[in-house]
């Protein structure tokens, strides 16, 4: 019995292996490539700028002795906080800004008619040439940083989910309208989940140009979280230190983009084949 | 009275810089309480469309549309419909599908639970209903449709070639399954198909529509004594079933 058992799970993995672990072994050997560039670059990096002027260059082992400091003193810390809080608040005020008004927009001939050209020409302009005025009416606090990463990140959320409620397909509407589904049924049951891929993409949008926003307003309205670390550590010639900040952002950047994906991909259950 | 009366319907589509277009045309047609009406026609005869204006998914252009004498201004309870194609909601599961017309409907998500139950089983989908479309062949989301129609206990079902899609052994299968159910709870039964087959089998009359403009051109009953579910493919043999189907054949090649 126990021999028959093993016999046939030694003849099963004899079958197997060619099907199963290929596609495993392809994607390791892909990783290690990409860890060996990455290992490449920061080497030749590290050599390349070993002599040059450390006031103006910073080599990758004194970015992670630096980062080091920063993070045993606590000042990157409380800086992620920080910015992370005023991002978030923001992020999540556009977003539902965002989706309301793309609602509105998606269902409403007359409500897309008037806001339609505002909203296409505030999307396509550079905003950061609205911030000195802006700063005029909101002062360069905590509202200054909110209203600044809300005016950049509102935009592609609105687009998107327009686009979304408005392509609805007609046959899944008559479902709705045959068996005589309320108005609000009709948004939760069958246009807000036919949106959901539009506004997640319009989300991931918003983040990154959230993200730009946040950085933005610290360094131009009152300096402080992890923008402000970067410019009050270059002005002081601190080079290694202000890339530390860098790293921060870059890596929460991609750690939300990817959160957002998740998001995505748990309503999107029904889609997956 | 009739349970439903068609009462010299047409239907204009605009069509953009010319006339107009007339899908259906002066369309007349009684149906009695319990009976199984079966469409048929070239495509482009108007048979969705007239289908869709019972409903009250569309309007009629002229013309009227009468429930036990009382005209029809939309949708309604009353009137169970089956599509063609994408007739579910892909986000929602067999289950919630069916939920989505009760809770239409207004009944309570306490009270649902049984009612879908019951018309999954109907449909003989027993233990599926947490399955998402795409994790139903094409046959077993025909039957979530039906079931879904069923669940609000209409007086009156309206199928649009709810086999069309499907592969012919899967089709037959239905078929038989449609002919079981029917006989068994004698509703209303108003069923578009481009099978002669299907509509000789299932129906109590067949309506052979042409196009250009839509029009009933015959009305065809058929004889075959029910219960027919019994009979199995005998029914297929019965000389009433052979005659009707070479009638409608004939009809129907004429018009194409
Ligand atoms: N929404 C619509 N707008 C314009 N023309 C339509 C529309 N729906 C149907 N038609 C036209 O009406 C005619 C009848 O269509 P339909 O009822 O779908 O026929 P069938 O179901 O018999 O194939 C066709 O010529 C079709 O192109
Ligand atoms: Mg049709």
């Amino acid at each position: 019995m126990q021999q028959s058992a093993q016999a046939s799970a030694v003849s099963k993995s004899a079958d197997e292996p060619a099907a199963a672990s290929d596609p495993n072994r392809q994607r390791r050997r892909e990783r290690l490539l990409q860890l060996g560039t990455l290992v490449l670059l920061l080497a030749v990096w590290e050599f390349a700028a070993r002599d040059a002027n450390k006031l103006l260059v910073a080599v990758p082992s004194d970015i992670a002795v630096a980062t080091w400091e920063l993070l045993l003193n606590g000042e990157l810390f409380s800086a992620t906080i920080d910015s992370m809080s005023t991002f978030v608040l923001g992020f999540i005020i556009a977003s539902v800004i965002g989706i309301v008004i793309g609602f509105a927009m998606g269902t409403n001939r007359t409500v897309e008619v008037i806001l339609d050209p505002y909203i296409n020409a505030l999307y396509a302009m550079p905003l950061v040439a609205l911030i000195p005025i802006l700063m005029l009416w909101v002062g360069i606090g905590f509202l200054a940083k909110i209203t600044i990463i809300i005016l950049f990140a509102v935009f592609p959320v609105i687009i998107n989910t327009v686009t979304g409620v408005k392509n609805v397909d007609r046959h899944y509407l008559d479902i709705g309208k045959a068996f005589m589904a309320s108005r609000l049924m009709v948004y939760r049951k069958i246009i807000a989940p036919y949106a959901l891929p539009y506004v997640a993409s319009g989300l991931r949008i918003a983040l990154g140009r959230g993200i730009i926003a946040m950085i933005v307003a610290e360094f131009l309205t009152s300096i402080s979280g992890l923008g402000g670390l970067i410019i009050n550590y270059t002005n002081a010639f601190e080079t290694a230190k202000a890339f530390a900040p860098v790293l921060v952002v870059a890596l929460l950047a991609n750690a939300l983009t990817i959160l957002v994906q998740k998001v995505e991909e748990r309503f999107g259950r029904w889609r997956r084949r | 009275m009739p349970k439903l009366s068609v009462r010299n319907l047409t239907k204009r589509f605009p069509v953009s810089g010319g006339p107009s277009m007339t899908a259906l045309d002066g369309v007349d047609l009684d149906v009695e309480e319990g009976e199984f009406v079966a469409f048929v026609g070239p495509s482009g005869c108007g048979k969705t469309t007239l289908l869709r204006i019972i409903q009250g998914l569309e309007t009629a252009t002229s013309g009227e549309i009468l429930i036990d004498g009382k005209p029809v201004t939309g949708p309604g309870h009353d009137r169970g419909f089956v599509f063609q194609q994408y007739g579910l909601l892909p986000w929602l599961t067999a289950a919630q599908n069916i939920g989505f017309a009760l809770e239409a409907k207004g009944i309570p998500p306490n009270r649902q639970g049984e009612t879908t139950e019951r018309v999954l089983a109907t449909v003989g989908l027993k233990g599926f209903g947490d399955r998402f479309p795409h994790q139903l062949s094409g046959g077993m989301q025909q039957r979530v449709g039906i079931a879904r129609a069923l669940a609000i206990e209409p007086e009156i079902m309206l199928l649009d070639e709810p086999f069309g899609a499907l592969d012919a052994l899967t089709r037959e299968i239905l078929q038989n399954e449609m002919l079981g159910l029917t006989e068994r709870m004698g509703k209303t039964i108003l069923f578009v198909t481009h099978s002669v087959d299907e509509a000789v089998c299932l129906a109590d009359r067949v309506v052979v529509m042409s196009p250009r403009p839509g029009r009933i051109r015959e009305i065809v009953p058929i004889d075959i004594p029910r219960p027919r579910a019994s009979l199995g493919e005998a029914l297929r043999d019965t000389p009433e079933y052979v005659a009707k189907r070479h009638q409608l054949w004939t009809q129907l090649m004429d018009l194409v």
